[in-house]
């Protein structure tokens, strides 16, 4: 009978200590945003497997998508009032990321993440000014160029070309290339916002300026003004020379590094995040582009000099992604203190170093350094280092409903021909005028 | 009397206990949220907390008035209107004739016919709408087979061109016919073909023909891609054709297992009376499912406006919103960019109203040309 007990007694224990471990922990929701089939997803996700590991005493409920179900699943969401805990968003008006913003539904994270731990990021990086909130709803990893010109060099050299300069030089390369099986440039559009936040917004920002930006949203300019349909025109000419194809608007934002890597293409654009995806994953020791060949047969270079451009040298930049609180947790709860220390995990120098060795982005945390990076990890530092002036990313200052709706999809009609730089024009700017109406 | 009174309310009061609580469950799943959307869809909730968040209120009858005005909504409503077409006269028709001829076992091997076309039934929506935009993408397959049809039929032109030429003999009129040859291409390659095509090709080694040529094929081959698709007027085309493809075997069960139904001995009687086959399937099966056929068309119209995963998973409605449908443009409306949720369950209420209609017209045409069952 005392034998029974004894082992009843041991049971009901066993079930009880993880019980009460279980009820202890504090659950802390986290929606995250990753490519599983980039290289570096093995490293991330033991980036939070540690973190989890270190804090038992946190119920990290983690879930991970990627590119527009990410968007979608947040902002039903949001939608439904049920926002995570702790969000990876953008520091803009990029789809769901806007709304959180315009509801001030994240918490301001300069007083809560503390003056001394902000002081480790660089300047431009912990701008409150720069988020659409007026205050640090997000804390950038990096500071994100979003027209990187990724160039096959040695395909380039074999053909007989040297790298661009010049808008003319670019389409200069259309015939020979072509006769080769090549397309010059690559930039799938398929998803919609790739052309105006990879292409178009360096377009503007060479053409008209962040001056010109900052007229439109006052109600001072307009879309129908000739510069800015001296943009759209540019982006025109590009498919009409060639230099694009037409295609390119029906392929989705995963074709494109393949298409390049394979050299089916002699550049694509994109953004300087996209670096990553050509290194190697270190979980099976492959790369898309082999180490090698990185920095000898690939350059990054600035899009080559626009006719008719005021601002050469221009590129389109804003504050990177990265993690931010939701409002709703309550000021001084066991909830916040585990956000915040999952904040301050995620920035710190060993997590932000895997993240720079493993191609993520540069962060924009100081110091952060290491001797295991790969060629083009090491790239694009340069990179950024020639360029002089930045410039706005359209969908990061305008209303995201007039960006989305008649910004990025009227580039799509351009590219498909279906409409003329002028009717895209007239479009944005009464959809624009709506939305003035309505402020 | 007072009995039956007494009986009658007794009766009324157990009706009411059993059926009051599928009629709350019914009002809170269903009835609460139509009410929501209508109240949301004159309202100016614009995101947040509905209750103790940001005030907000009823603003009247705006958002209809924009949707009204937005070429987007009819152009989402066009895209519904074709589903809602190619299902009733596509999907039903074939569906009833495809069932006719296994019924009838004009077809051999009837069995495997069903089986193949009910087949895309079982197949998760979202895995055909990603196959078929894979087939249909500018590097699919139908792309792969046209270039290599267009690129054997210019490189039969180029060598022809050549030979005549009597091999690396580039004049004026080789060029011109190289031109002609590649149709509007080298016009949209060159701004003066003729001068920059033959300083082009003088650039190669002249004992290299095979080279130039193979290069020539891909300079002046005509590329096939599937732009043409995106034009507003076609770019509906494949979906229609998924759609075709993916819902027939459906209907083709559901006649056929009440064709099965129909006392074999009317068919043979009419048949013995020489009735041909056509006339068996139009004058006694066709009215014997006449209410089988109404059925399967509000099947077809409820499916047809609900329609969204296939099309979001095949095309998201692009390229540049030329297949959106309304209930994609109502999922943009509340969940891209900034939320405007009024707008969304405007677009929801248009597409309640929309069936409405649509059944109601099915339902007249049935009672007006229907048969008896």
């Amino acid at each position: 009978m005392k034998k029974t007990l004894f082992l009843a007694l041991v049971l009901v224990l066993a079930m009880l200590v993880p019980m009460t471990a279980m009820a202890q922990a504090t659950p802390l929701r986290f929606m995250y945003y990753i490519d599983a089939s980039q290289a570096g997803y093995a490293e991330d996700q033991a980036i939070w497997q540690k973190f989890k590991d270190d804090n038992p005493d946190i119920d990290l409920q983690m879930e991970i998508l990627f590119n527009e179900p990410f968007h979608e699943k947040l902002g039903a969401y949001i939608a439904g009032g049920n926002v995570p805990d702790v969000i990876y968003m953008w520091p803009s008006n990029r789809s769901s990321s806007a709304i959180l913003h315009q509801m001030h539904l994240m918490k301001d994270l300069t007083p809560l993440m503390g003056k001394q731990f902000l002081a480790n990021f660089v300047a431009p990086a912990i701008n409150p000014k720069a988020q659409p909130s007026g205050y640090l709803a997000e804390l950038p990893q990096s500071i994100t160029y979003t027209t990187v010109m990724y160039a096959n060099k040695k395909l380039l050299a074999d053909n007989g070309f040297a790298l661009p300069k010049t808008y003319a030089q670019l389409k200069a390369m259309v015939p020979r290339l072509k006769a080769k099986g090549i397309q010059v440039i690559t930039l799938p559009d398929g998803d919609g916002w790739q052309m105006q936040s990879c292409l178009f917004s360096t377009v503007v920002g060479r053409m008209l300026g962040d001056g010109w930006v900052d007229q439109v949203i006052k109600g001072k300019a307009k879309f129908t003004d000739p510069g800015y349909v001296a943009a759209l025109t540019f982006i025109d000419t590009m498919f009409k020379d060639g230099v694009i194809p037409r295609a390119d608007m029906q392929l989705g934002y995963g074709d494109g590094p393949t298409l390049f890597a394979s050299g089916k293409a002699a550049f694509i654009i994109d953004g300087d995040w996209r670096q990553g995806f050509y290194i190697t994953d270190k979980s099976t020791g492959q790369a898309l582009i082999p180490l090698d060949q990185q920095s000898s047969d690939f350059a990054f270079i600035n899009f080559p000099a626009i006719p008719g451009e005021k601002f050469p040298g221009v590129v389109s930049a804003i504050q990177g992604v990265g993690l931010g609180i939701s409002a709703a947790i309550p000021k001084g709860s066991d909830k916040e203190k585990a956000a915040v220390r999952l904040l301050q995990y995620y920035y710190s120098p060993e997590v932000q170093k895997i993240k720079l060795e493993t191609g993520a982005f540069i962060p924009s945390l100081k110091g952060v350094t290491s001797d295991a990076l790969e060629p083009f990890t090491q790239m694009m530092p340069k990179y950024y280092a020639g360029i002089n002036k930045i410039s706005y990313v359209l969908d990061g200052v305008l209303n995201p409903g007039v960006c989305n709706n008649y910004v990025n999809k009227g580039l799509q009609e351009i590219g498909l021909g279906n409409k003329t730089p002028r009717q895209v024009a007239t479009e944005t700017e009464k959809a624009m005028a709506d939305w003035r109406a309505t402020q | 009397m007072a009995r039956t009174i007494h009986g009658r309310s007794e009766e009324r009061l157990a009706y009411w206990t059993m059926v009051l609580p599928a009629v709350l469950l019914y009002l809170l799943v269903l009835g609460f949220p139509i009410v929501i959307s209508i109240i949301l869809s004159v309202s100016n909730y614009n995101g947040g907390k509905m209750f103790g968040g940001e005030p907000w209120g009823i603003v009247g009858f705006q958002q209809y008035g924009k949707l009204m005005r937005d070429p987007y909504f009819w152009s989402a409503l066009k895209n519904n209107v074709y589903i809602v077409l190619i299902s009733i006269f596509g999907q039903l028709p074939l569906g009833f004739i495809f069932a006719y001829l296994i019924y009838r076992k004009i077809v051999k091997f009837g069995d495997f016919w069903q089986g193949v076309l009910y087949m895309p039934n079982i197949i998760s929506v979202i895995v055909i709408g990603i196959m078929w935009a894979i087939i249909f993408s500018p590097n699919g397959v139908i792309a792969e087979i046209m270039n290599r049809i267009y690129a054997g039929s210019i490189s039969h032109q180029i060598t022809q061109i050549f030979n005549a030429a009597g091999g690396f003999n580039i004049t004026d009129d080789v060029v011109r016919q190289l031109i002609n040859a590649s149709g509007p291409v080298a016009g949209q390659t060159f701004t003066d073909p003729p001068t920059e095509l033959k300083e082009f090709i003088l650039t190669y080694d002249p004992n290299n023909l095979e080279l130039l040529k193979h290069d020539l094929v891909n300079l002046l081959g005509t590329k096939w891609t599937p732009t043409f698709l995106s034009k507003p007027d076609i770019a509906m085309l494949p979906v229609l054709f998924v759609i075709l493809w993916c819902w027939t075997g459906l209907y083709l069960i559901l006649f056929l297992a009440n064709m099965q139904k129909i006392d074999g001995q009317i068919i043979e009687a009419a048949r013995i009376d020489g009735a041909s086959e056509g006339q068996v399937m139009s004058r006694v099966v066709l009215p014997s499912l006449s209410g089988v056929i109404v059925n399967a068309a509000i099947l077809c119209i409820a499916g047809s406006l609900n329609s969204f995963a296939l099309v979001f998973a095949m095309t998201r409605g692009g390229p540049a919103r030329v297949t959106e449908l309304l209930s994609i443009y109502m999922y943009d409306a509340a969940f891209f960019g900034t939320p405007n949720y009024p707008l969304a369950n405007a677009i929801a209420l248009s597409i309640v109203i929309l069936s409405m209609i649509l059944i109601a017209i099915t339902k007249l045409v049935e009672k007006r040309y229907g048969g008896r069952e």
